[in-house]
């Protein structure tokens, strides 16, 4: 009885040993939070190849689509963002995306100087599907504000690189292997239109 | 079994014990003044809004920028004042999310505002947003402190950020103008979806 007693306690100690304090949430990077979006532009490589586009085309047609492109997509994106998370159906979003990388990059590819304003229309057509996909996850989102920080930066950021890498177009070869890109972005689209 | 068993075992469970659940962050452990500091960087809802009024005070120009120095504690210590008298007032998120979205929008467009306008506009998005952080007050804290501590840390962030700024502005290429106004359309953006996930939130329930 008193080896029972005994072993009966040390079972009882050995299971709250390994008991795991309960961490529920404290609120700072929950997993449908920051994180989250940010990495949604970023996993998704239609996402990805399209908002760097964006950058190369405002770097290759220079100031102020340089500027104007990167600010108009956000904005536009969010409208885009509204009518996922309010749960407006919106048809062909992913041929769309995809149609987007095809478009952009022939754009660079091509090298076609539109009036600003068709650019900017371009884009921020682009800009309401992209934001729509990215707007369907918001509202299952622990954190809806940090969801939307992350996915906003991460496109921010996506742009920014498209900027940066179209700043060679400066020099003969840097322009060459920009619109290399551009071809390379459209081919991948055309691969995502089609699969 | 033997007596020094049974308390053996008995200590060992007490050690073994786990941990409370640490559900919420409701307090530093600093005191209530920190509590009250720290607050308005725990969340992007709280931290966005100061940072686009304090982009926004530095496309003002130094000189009529400066004043928001002033007048977003003032509106800081008020709102979180409010929300100790008079708590649970519902519409006042939705004016901090409309800030963020309205504020980033100005900043996008680089918008130069009227002084009044300016003071108005920072004063009362410091109202908003001090109510926001009083709502975090519980029964034992002490409001005062809270208080303090929301409002010193609006101090510091407008003065420092506002500084920041205007050096970051004042260095040579026309770039650095454009690379606020892009941040400023990315806070619009982050406005804009958060608005419409909370209307929507309402008008669905």
């Amino acid at each position: 009885m008193k080896t029972n007693t005994l072993t009966s306690w040390l079972a009882l100690a050995t299971l709250l040993a390994l008991v795991q304090p309960a961490l529920a949430h404290t609120g700072t990077d929950t997993v449908f939070g920051f994180k989250t979006g940010f990495l949604h532009p970023i996993s998704g490589p239609d996402h990805l190849i399209a908002m760097v586009a964006v950058g190369l085309w405002g770097a290759q047609l220079g100031a102020p689509a340089i500027w104007v492109l990167p600010i108009t997509f956000p904005l536009v994106m969010a409208m885009g963002g509204v009518l996922g998370v309010i749960g407006i159906p919106v048809p062909f979003v992913e041929t769309v995306i995809a149609l987007s990388a095809v478009g952009l990059g022939l754009m660079v590819a091509l090298r076609l100087r539109p009036p600003l304003w068709a650019a900017a229309v371009l884009v921020a057509v682009f800009a309401i599907f992209h934001g729509y996909a990215h707007g369907r996850e918001l509202p299952g989102a622990a954190d809806p504000v940090g969801y939307g920080v992350g996915f906003v930066v991460a496109t921010g950021l996506l742009h920014l690189a498209g900027i940066l890498i179209g700043t060679v177009t400066s020099r003969p070869l840097g322009a060459q292997a920009v619109r290399a890109c551009g071809a390379a972005i459209a081919c991948a689209g055309l691969f995502f239109l089609v699969t | 079994m033997k007596p020094w068993h049974a308390r053996c075992l008995i200590a060992a469970l007490a050690v073994l014990t786990p941990t409370a659940s640490q559900a919420h962050l409701v307090t530093t452990r600093l005191g209530d003044f920190y509590d009250g500091a720290v607050h308005p960087m725990t969340g992007f809802e709280f931290a966005l809004p100061w940072l686009a009024l304090v982009i926004l005070a530095a496309l003002q120009g130094p000189a009529r920028g400066r004043w928001l120095i002033l007048a977003f504690p003032i509106g800081l210590l008020l709102g979180a004042a409010l929300s100790a008298w008079q708590p649970g007032v519902q519409f006042v998120q939705i004016v901090n999310v409309a800030a963020i979205a309205g504020i980033g929008l100005l900043v996008a467009l680089a918008m130069r505002l009227p002084t009044p306008l300016f003071l108005a506009l920072g004063f009362v998005v410091g109202l908003a947003n001090g109510y926001e952080n009083g709502e975090a007050m519980v029964y034992n804290t002490d409001r005062f402190l809270f208080i303090c501590g929301v409002t010193a840390i609006g101090y510091v962030f407008a003065t420092l950020a506002l500084a920041l700024i205007n050096t970051f502005l004042d260095g040579r290429g026309g770039w650095r103008a454009i690379a606020l106004r892009a941040g400023g359309s990315w806070i619009a953006a982050v406005g804009i979806m958060v608005a419409g996930f909370q209307l929507s939130t309402l008008y669905h329930g």
